[in-house]
């Protein structure tokens, strides 16, 4: 599937740094550039703990940039925005609030009207699996379940991008890959732009239209991958499996 | 069958073990009191539990002094839950001030951490000689016991919100005033509750101290009245009554807690 020509958010040399306690400082981005596409899956994909999850907190305005810009629809990011919704790999959800509460916080938040936010809540709540669990509180619910609602509350204040940091990392390898189906599911029922960090590459091909390899500290682009495979995939496909080896064989630091 | 007589029978049925503990401990301390009791001879130093609980109950229709005892407890207990009431009104203004805003904690700890040390009696001269002999000076020494506790908590809970749930609220377009009211201060509910409890108990203890120094009714009066007229039974009464109040203040205080923090429970 070739991307829609449409660009959606666009980052330009980007890097940041931060100060160790004894003082040094240690980079954790290179200079990163890339452009992502209107409706697009992309998956930035990289070994190790390094520069995704900052990478991911620039797009969203969490963070500034040492240098370089963010763009979204031509404007630079400078704040958080509903436009742009993240999903957390901590899962993130208040723990004081119902599912209906954490998911309807966005419309509230943004003015909506109890009625219309809570229908839209509800919406969301029945797209990603979670119909009758509207009263339960975040701890009542299992790790595959938050995370669930972790989508659902993204999605619920209507962004034009979702930013998802290794959403599925602390979840169990079942839960992970029934999860990741379910994503795909409810990304191509509701299309948004989705840019998602993982560290785990079945996961990336499984999901991604478009992969950026990144490499360890500090993160760069070490190169690109369309993933053309159709949709729903298969694991051990032989083209995934081929896929899956080259971008491991690209990942090893020796090479 | 009725739905509560099942209910209680299912929570018999459940804490069995455990009432059965508590009637094993009560039995031991009320046969040590019996022994000590027989055994410092007379019956006026330590009277028997026996004729203290007579002595206790009696106290419900027959007054002592002006007021049955259920009077003096409900006038303690006013006193208590008017000080602990303004204590916890400014403790959780003035300390989840002192957690969000550095300008505030710069003014307002020093001060703070000058006050707190000083032990609630400490005030009690001063209490009388500002409020008068009545209640008033009682609510003041209880608030200024009190307060402390719940502003320490306050500024703990209102400091350590998550940063992460800040971010993704403000990510969902929560407004400033949004992110207080529904992320800083849910989070610091918790911290607020063991503050509320730690304060109630001093607040109880406070209002005790000051009644047994100078009142004219309440369960520490009872106490300084049975000591000036050498009334063992009445002292003992008095101290029944102070135990009984405590265990029902902090009861209560923590099915509040469990009603409003239902979330921050462990699922079962």
């Amino acid at each position: 599937m070739e991307p829609a020509s449409q660009v959606i958010l666009q980052c330009e040399h980007l890097s940041r740094s931060f100060r160790r306690p004894d003082g040094s400082m240690y980079q954790v981005l290179g200079d990163v550039s890339f452009s992502v596409h209107e409706n697009e899956f992309l998956v930035l994909f990289g070994p190790g703990q390094c520069g995704k999850t900052t990478l991911l907190k620039l797009l969203a305005g969490l963070d500034r940039p040492d240098g370089g810009t963010v763009k979204m629809n031509g404007q630079p990011v400078a704040a958080p925005a509903p436009s742009r919704g993240v999903v957390y790999q901590t899962t993130a959800l208040f723990p004081w609030m119902t599912v209906m509460g954490n998911v309807s916080f966005g419309p509230l938040a943004q003015g909506l009207s109890k009625e219309e936010s809570r229908r839209r809540a509800q919406y969301f709540i029945d797209l990603v699996g979670l119909h009758g669990f509207e009263n339960h509180y975040p701890n009542q619910l299992s790790g595959g379940m938050q995370q669930r609602v972790g989508i659902a509350r993204a999605y619920c204040s209507n962004p034009q991008v979702l930013l998802m940091d290794e959403p599925f990392g602390h979840l169990d390898a079942q839960t992970r890959y029934m999860m990741e189906e379910e994503l795909v599911r409810i990304w191509q029922e509701e299309k948004r732009t989705v840019i998602f960090v993982t560290n785990n590459i079945e996961e990336a091909l499984y999901l991604a239209d478009r992969l950026i390899l990144l490499t360890d500290c500090p993160a760069v682009i070490r190169r690109e991958y369309p993933i053309r495979l159709a949709r729903p995939r298969d694991y051990v496909d032989p083209e995934f499996l081929h896929l899956r080896q080259e971008i491991s064989r690209q990942m090893d630091p020796a090479q | 069958m009725s739905r509560i007589p099942a209910k209680l029978q299912r929570w018999f049925r459940q804490n069995r073990q455990a009432l059965l503990w508590v009637v094993i401990s009560f039995s031991c301390l009320l046969a040590a009191w019996q022994i000590a009791s027989m055994a410092s001879g007379g019956r006026l130093q330590i009277p028997p539990p026996l004729e203290v609980f007579q002595a206790f109950f009696t106290a419900f229709v027959k007054p002592i002094g002006q007021n049955t005892i259920l009077e003096h407890a409900a006038i303690s207990l006013g006193r208590v839950l008017s000080g602990f009431a303004v204590a916890t009104v400014v403790g959780v203004v003035l300390g989840i001030a002192m957690g969000v805003s550095d300008a505030v904690y710069a003014i307002a700890n020093p001060i703070f951490e000058f006050v707190r040390p000083i032990p609630p009696i400490a005030w009690i001269p001063l209490s009388i000689l500002w409020f008068g002999l009545g209640s008033a000076n009682k609510v003041f020494i209880i608030f200024i016991g009190s307060f402390t506790y719940i502003t320490i908590n306050s500024y703990e809970g209102a400091r350590n919100v998550d940063p992460q749930l800040i971010g993704a609220a403000q990510m969902l377009g929560a407004s400033r005033l949004r992110i207080f009211t529904k992320i800083i201060f849910p989070s610091a509910v918790p911290y607020i509750f063991a503050g509320l409890q730690i304060a109630l108990g001093v607040s109880w203890a406070a209002d005790v101290a000051a009644e047994i120094i100078y009142s004219q009714s309440g369960v520490g009066w009872i106490i300084t009245m049975g000591m000036n007229n050498g009334n063992y039974t009445q002292i003992m009464v008095g101290i029944i009554a102070i135990g009984v109040i405590g265990y029902l203040l902090s009861t209560v205080m923590r099915a509040v807690e469990g009603r409003l923090c239902r979330w921050n429970r462990q699922a079962k």
